[in-house]
């Protein structure tokens, strides 16, 4: 009985070992929007090892909980596009409506969240059925999804309203809505589930909320247009589409630190796993560039297809 | 006849998704010319915000703040430019980035009718490359939203005459610059 405790035990780790393996090989998928196809960047290598076709524009990205799924928005073909991210592969495909842009997974239920650029609301997609299973009404032009670490908020960033929707998630009703800066865009979670930040295309800045007192504590300036913003070491980056630089700030003083010259476009923005690496899309030159967060430098950059956006979580 | 009103009907079901395609996707265009001349020497025609006469479809350049990049758009501390085009159209621009060593900039259109440019949230870059001692390259690349920004847009405001406007814009200017400079005018 003991030994095949101890033999099963023995299998069941090998087996664990095999999946470690599959995870632990990071990837990063950009959405290239003129491109019309996703790329699969291997990070330990910073080369692309897949490219494969999506249609309709992609834009938006979400990852399923467990990182095998990626969920991606078609805006010009209105769609949720379901790609196998193991076998590199399109399983999927939902026609939505209206101008799907930003998409978020939640971290237990098996759905996932579209913003209707046209029609402000948000989408609820069931991730087994691949079926619409509801609406929820929010601001205008909601852009960039998040959802807090415990499953509970969903928070939109209502571009043309200048506000961020927070969202029930289990009676799908907005719940309240926080004013941030002009023409919210992306927005970020942190792990703790206790702040989110905007980034505001129009007024230059980031906007920082406090999730439990659904009240604004800070604003950080950046560079012209920020896009999306990204978290790690304790720090701040927004992707300042116009200034082409990186603005990397304090999350305790909200302080800025330094603006990193990044590139043409900078967009969509992630640290990995272990906070050792920020990567950012760079839509206008056809690249993923890695920033070394506490040196605060370009470290690494590849090509990947044309006008990468991965508007959304795109790391695995 | 049933048969084939069902086929008529999965067709037209799968059209709209293709019919119907458009969304807010950024465009982009770029276009460069090979200049027979020192990069210097086509920077000096082209290197000034304040001056745009190097664009045959520009009559007039009126602006404040030379070269000095805005760090705000509501601040609005940088350089900005109003085109008179020939035809009578309206551009107003900002500067968002220039370097003279590099010989780049970047700048945007705050402001302009999509009856003059068929494009929103348009911003651009001109760079010039030297290609050994007495060759250049010339590059214009710009970046923009299509003139209809909801759904299903008319197509004097679709995604492609957005790129064919700019795309045209880009081609006849650079020819010029190129038969201005090589033309030694």
């Amino acid at each position: 009985m003991s030994f095949l405790l101890r033999s099963t035990a023995a299998l069941a780790f090998l087996f664990l070992g095999a999946l470690q393996s599959v995870a632990v090989a990071a990837e990063a998928l950009t959405t290239n929007q003129p491109a019309d196809n996703l790329s699969f960047v291997n990070l330990d290598t910073m080369k692309e090892v897949a490219r494969i076709k999506i249609g309709g524009k992609p834009a938006g990205i979400a990852l399923s909980p467990d990182k095998t799924k990626a969920y991606i928005t078609s805006p010009d073909s209105r769609e949720l596009v379901e790609v196998d991210a193991v076998s590199r592969a399109v399983t999927r495909r939902l026609v939505v409506g209206g101008g799907p842009v930003g998409v978020a997974a939640h971290p237990k239920r098996p759905e996932v969240y579209v913003a209707d650029w046209y029609t402000h609301k948000i989408i609820v997609v069931d991730t087994n059925k691949f079926a619409v299973v509801g609406n929820i009404a929010v601001g205008k032009s909601p852009s960039g999804l998040a959802v807090t670490p415990d499953g509970r908020l969903l928070l939109s960033a209502d571009r043309d309203s200048n506000t961020v929707s927070f969202v029930d998630i289990a009676s799908r009703k907005r719940i309240a809505t926080v004013p941030v800066g002009d023409h919210p865009f992306g927005i970020t979670i942190d792990d703790a589930g206790s702040r989110a930040y905007t980034a505001n295309v129009k007024s230059d800045d980031v906007t920082v909320i406090d999730i439990a007192g659904r009240r604004v504590v800070g604003r950080v300036p950046t560079g012209r247009r920020p896009y999306a913003v990204g978290l790690a070491d304790g720090r701040g980056f927004s992707t300042d589409q116009y200034g082409e630089t990186v603005t990397a700030f304090d999350l305790k003083t909200l302080a800025p630190i330094k603006v990193i010259r990044a590139c043409d476009h900078p967009e969509g923005i992630e640290a990995d796993a272990t906070r050792h690496n920020i990567y950012v899309a760079c839509w206008g030159d056809d690249v993923l560039l890695r920033i070394d967060p506490v040196a605060l430098k370009v470290t690494g950059k590849t090509p990947v297809g044309d006008g990468p956006r991965a508007f959304g979580k795109f790391l695995r | 006849m049933l048969k084939r009103l069902a086929i008529a009907a999965a067709i037209l079901g799968s059209l709209p998704a293709v019919a119907l395609a458009h969304g807010p996707s950024r465009q982009k265009v770029t276009e460069s010319v090979e200049i027979n001349a020192p990069a210097a020497k086509v920077w000096a025609v082209v290197g000034n915000f304040q001056d745009m006469s190097w664009a045959p479809d520009v009559a007039k350049t009126e602006g404040k703040g030379g070269n000095k990049p805005a760090t705000n758009e509501a601040t609005n501390d940088g350089a900005t430019r109003t085109l008179t085009l020939k035809d009578g159209g309206v551009i107003n621009e900002m500067l968002d980035d220039y370097d003279a060593k590099e010989m780049t900039y970047a700048y945007e259109i705050t402001k302009v009718d999509v009856k003059v440019l068929p494009v929103n949230d348009y911003s651009s870059h001109i760079t010039v490359t030297a290609d050994g001692d007495n060759k250049s390259t010339l590059e214009w690349k710009g970046a923009f939203y299509r003139g209809y920004m909801n759904n299903d847009p008319p197509a004097n405001l679709n995604d492609e005459a957005a790129k064919k406007a700019v795309s045209d814009l880009y081609k006849r200017t650079l020819a010029a610059v190129k038969a201005k400079i090589e033309g030694g005018k």
